[in-house]
């Protein structure tokens, strides 16, 4: 029987799979954030440059503040970042020295555990920017395993990625990660043991989400196979399209005889307050996923496709998402099998979208192999699609289909950004941006609009106290607020009654 | 280890603070509760509460808390793996401590050893000495009193070896004063610490009184900053606020260094206190002791630094080590605390013990209450007065007593005679705003405030 170890994700990946990544505010966070401190965590799932592009558009928050107070309020839980190591918040590719001043600011904030992400498994790439993390004083940096379904992913595809981990001196762990949730019990016994032969002894650890309900039972075996670590989130922010719940992966392990040391009362009470918090803030909790066997062809995380369906119905073309979704597996296996994560599944569906109802009308559903035959198929391709032809997400897992690479690269979109000025040094940035900025402000305009982090700096600092039972109290402030002067109030229930008039 | 439950082994508005910090880490509460504190504002906040038996009779009550046995059998009983002892009472009691450990409950607080060398003022004097702090020329009375005042020089202050919080004190001015101010202490002494032994320091007559935090770990010693406390009177502080203000940069490093070369000699775990007396003609301080708990005015320390500094206690009793360095404590802004207490400033700062018939406290950014006194609480006469601590903060010491100025205009406590019109008189006075007033500063005040004022005040 093993010792099994917990990292929870319910801030960063939990936040973003289930609330779009806006849930969340600096405050939701502080709150809780001592009691999680003392769970028992081996560390917290914690940011993302998305989540932190978020913080300022969204809640005109500074994310740089936010790590520094979470740390000051859990010290002893070590803060994850999870990044690609290639961009900072937008989409475009950062200069190398830039990704250098982010990761320390990072580790300066507060950051301490790094997990590299590339989407392509480009692992020259990743042992990069491990370097660059570890330099920045990264003490734990961790790759990602990424799991998906294909031609080109099988064990031995990942053996060979855990051998470079092995190799790296600046590669602490890795973790099979399942962003689509595909990861079946049968599949895991196969895969994580040619995995951990190949790892060098390093510690491997799982992140598998629910999407289509298997990882809760992938949990259950992979104890048994020599994974010690278990990604999990917590009430409201588990299950559904989030991770496994950590209440009920615990009490599964107990139950099968494994080792699991956290404290119970604590994550109770973390999970109740997400819970209550997805209640007061009118937040979807994640619910346990029935089991969708075409889900495993287009791995179209429930996010995506809820936006193509909204596209398509804003066009009148509800009768096309069959259609598309097809378009989506095909498209997929043309651009060398690119993992159904950020940003990926985003450029497949474009390209499937304008494949299909883009173009001169030639929708006619072509098989892949006779794709060339289509006119209309890759007439429009979107920037993302050329960028990622282009080499700018790094190295495609397998060869992009050589008519289809011909056929984006044959157009003079494609000429020009093949053409453009490689990205800006921070001395550049600094000359382009207001005098005697902060680096932590530099990197935000260098990431967003000038506009979002002005308004984020006007709102000034966010507000550090939260209670979900408090909300119903202070909306119905608000709206007496926003009422002429009311003149007398009555709560009255079974047990309490409260009245409040003029003198 | 982690600390699962706690006892409260105290009252009034530290058992508040604590609950709160606990509330806050997710540690379950038992409040060790005697009379009529079963119904006070901290047993309404506590998960649990337990009561601990009275020696009997209105002594009795206030012996409760003082009980050794039968607070440690209190937690035993509640299933607590932990005591926090607040301040006063058994905070730096070393049997105490040591009956914790044999019970195998966690005492929150530094070990037996640091309490005993913090609590004998003399011990105190030695490490202090051997750590390298100034200490003010004095000594043990024995037969040879004189010789020793003689060699000190008048005039000499009588001090208790036992314990401090002023009993025991006493200014000897010259010779002929001496015997009888030594007996006197001495009789003081034995009643208040049942320990007779008294001993002589030099007086300084213009004394600030400075104090620095201090965290430990039992190997690695930070201090969390300076605090001045020398609005005092009879020994009792009244005004504390964070930094303190007008101090030369180099005695403040040298003051705070200082704090933590002793603490370090004593390998001190925990949170804990250095006091100094700073002699304002000759720019010099001296060490006068160790407080070996959590103090009233650790407000003004949390508001300038950021820090819980009851979670910094937990998480050393816990074993977590220190957390963080020297160079990752900040310091921001300025904050003072007002002691507001139950007593009557027109018959000579006299307890007024009874029922709080409405309370209502100030709330904005900056304010901070700490409290446990509603519409209804009790006070009772076998405790100490204070009602709440009033703490203000700043971006700097003028926005910190423009907040307090107005947070003291909009705080009222009905029923009980309390001090608040004197803090808001205080906070007026431009001694006072203008900073670094000495230890006598507040007796010359009531003294010399105009009538006008000592009306406002004692009415």
């Amino acid at each position: 029987m093993a010792e099994v170890q917990l990292v929870d994700v319910s801030l960063r990946d939990g936040n973003q799979s289930l609330w779009g990544a806006t849930g969340l505010r600096t405050a939701h966070i502080l709150q809780i954030a001592p009691v999680m401190n003392r769970v028992g965590f081996r560390a917290l799932d914690f940011l993302s440059s998305t989540a932190m592009g978020v913080a300022v558009r969204t809640h005109r928050e500074d994310p740089w503040q936010r790590i520094r107070l979470t740390r000051a309020a859990m010290p002893d839980t070590p803060l994850q970042f999870i990044g690609t190591g290639f961009r900072f918040i937008s989409w475009e590719r950062a200069h190398p020295d830039v990704m250098r001043l982010v990761y320390e600011r990072l580790v300066a904030a507060g950051i301490s555990r790094f997990v590299v992400l590339d989407p392509t498994h480009d692992m020259d790439a990743v042992l990069a920017t491990a370097r660059i993390i570890r330099r920045a004083g990264g003490t734990e940096i961790i790759a990602a395993l990424t799991y998906t379904i294909s031609a080109v992913h099988g064990d031995a595809f990942y053996a060979g990625i855990a051998a470079r981990v092995a190799a790296s001196p600046h590669i602490d762990r890795a973790y099979v990660k399942d962003p689509a949730g595909l990861l079946t019990p049968e599949r895991a016994r196969t895969l994580i043991p040619a995995v951990r032969a190949r790892l060098g002894g390093k510690p491997l650890e799982l992140h598998a989400h629910c999407t289509i309900g298997l990882s809760p039972l992938v949990y259950l075996a992979a104890p048994n196979l020599g994974v010690q670590v278990l990604q999990v989130g917590c009430g409201a922010l588990a299950d559904g399209s989030s991770l496994p719940d950590a209440e009920r992966t615990v009490a599964n392990l107990r139950e099968l005889g494994h080792t699991v040391t956290v404290d119970d009362r604590l994550l109770a009470q973390v999970a109740s307050y997400f819970d209550q918090l997805a209640a007061a803030e009118s937040l979807p909790a994640g619910q346990p996923q029935p089991y969708d066997a075409a889900f495993t062809k287009h791995q179209l995380a429930g996010g995506v496709m809820t936006t193509l369906r909204r596209q398509l119905a804003e066009l009148g073309l509800e009768a096309k998402f069959g259609a598309v979704m097809d378009e989506v597996s095909r498209v997929r296996a043309e651009l060398g099998y690119p993992i159904m994560v950020t940003p990926f599944p985003q450029m497949v569906m474009g390209q499937a979208l304008s494949n299909i109802i883009g173009g001169s009308g030639g929708r006619k559903g072509s098989p892949p192999r006779a794709g060339r035959a289509s006119s209309a198929r890759y007439e429009v391709v979107p920037d993302q699609v050329i960028r990622y032809v282009l080499g700018s997400f790094g190295k495609p897992t397998a060869p992009v289909e050589p008519w289809v690479l011909d056929r984006i690269l044959d157009r003079p979109r494609a000429r020009e950004l093949a053409a453009e000025p490689p990205p800006l040094s921070p001395a550049e940035l600094r000359q382009r941006l207001p005098r005697g900025i902060s680096d932590e402000e530099l990197l935000l305009r260098f990431g967003m609009p000038s506009g979002e982090v002005d308004a984020m700096l006007a709102a000034g600092p966010a507000p550090e106290h939260y209670s979900p039972q408090l909300q119903p109290v202070l909306r119905l402030l608000r709206e007496l607020g926003s009422r002429p002067p009311v003149r007398r109030l009555v709560v009255d229930k079974p047990g309490f009654r409260l009245e409040l008039g003029r003198a | 280890m982690i600390i699962r439950r706690v006892l409260v082994a105290n009252r009034g508005e530290i058992a508040v603070r604590v609950l709160r910090t606990c509330r806050r880490l997710g540690i379950e509460t038992v409040l060790a509760v005697a009379g009529a504190d079963a119904d006070s504002v901290p047993a309404r906040l506590a998960d649990h509460t337990i009561r601990i038996v009275p020696g009997g009779g209105a002594a009795g009550l206030a012996a409760a808390y003082l009980n050794v046995e039968a607070v440690v059998d209190a937690a035993a009983a509640a299933g607590a793996d932990a005591i926090h002892p607040g301040y006063g009472f058994l905070a730096e009691n070393p049997r105490f401590a040591r009956a914790c450990e044999a019970a195998g409950i966690v005492f929150i607080g530094p070990g037996a050893e640091v309490l005993e060398a913090a609590g004998d003022k003399l011990a105190a004097r030695r490490h202090a000495a051997a750590a390298g702090v100034p200490v003010l020329p004095g000594g043990l009375v024995t037969a040879e009193a004189g010789e020793v005042a003689g060699r000190i020089g008048y005039p000499v202050l009588v001090k208790a070896a036992g314990g401090g919080g002023g009993r025991g004190l006493r200014v000897v001015g010259d010779p002929g004063q001496l015997s009888g101010a030594v007996t006197m202490a001495s009789a003081e002494a034995d009643a208040a610490f049942g320990d007779p032994r008294v001993y002589l320091e030099r007086y300084v007559s213009r004394a600030r009184h400075v104090e620095v935090q201090l965290l430990g770990d039992g190997e690695n010693v930070i201090h969390l900053g300076d605090r001045e406390c020398s609005v005092q009177r009879r020994y009792q502080k009244v005004v504390e606020e964070a930094p303190a203000p007008r101090l030369g940069e180099t005695l403040r490093v040298s003051m705070r260094a200082a704090a933590v070369a002793l603490g370090l000699h004593l390998k001190y775990q925990g949170l804990g206190t250095v006091e100094f007396v700073v002699d304002t003609e000759r720019e010099a301080f001296y060490f006068l002791e160790v407080n070996a708990r959590i103090q009233v005015e650790h407000p003004v320390t949390e508001m300038v630094t950021g820090l819980d500094l009851v979670a910094e206690q937990i998480a050393i009793a816990e074993g977590r080590g220190l957390r963080r360095s020297q160079a990752s404590v900040s310091f921001g802004g300025h904050a003072i605390e007002c002691r507001i207490n139950a007593e009557d400033p027109a018959d000579g700062f006299r307890p007024s013990p009874g029922t709080v018939a409405g309370a209502a406290f100030p709330a904005g950014p900056g304010i901070r209450v700490d409290t446990h006194v509603q519409a209804g609480s009790a006070v009772p006469p076998q405790y100490d007065s204070l009602l709440a601590k009033l703490v203000v903060s700043g971006a700097d010491r003028p926005e910190a007593l423009r907040r307090l100025r107005s947070a003291l205009a909009r705080c009222r406590i009905d029923g009980v005679a309390t001090n608040l019109a004197m803090h808001r008189a205080l906070a007026a006075d431009e001694e006072f705003a203008a900073g670094g007033v000495d230890t006598s500063y507040l007796t010359r005040w009531v003294q010399r405030e105009p009538p006008s004022v000592r009306a406002e005040i004692h009415g």
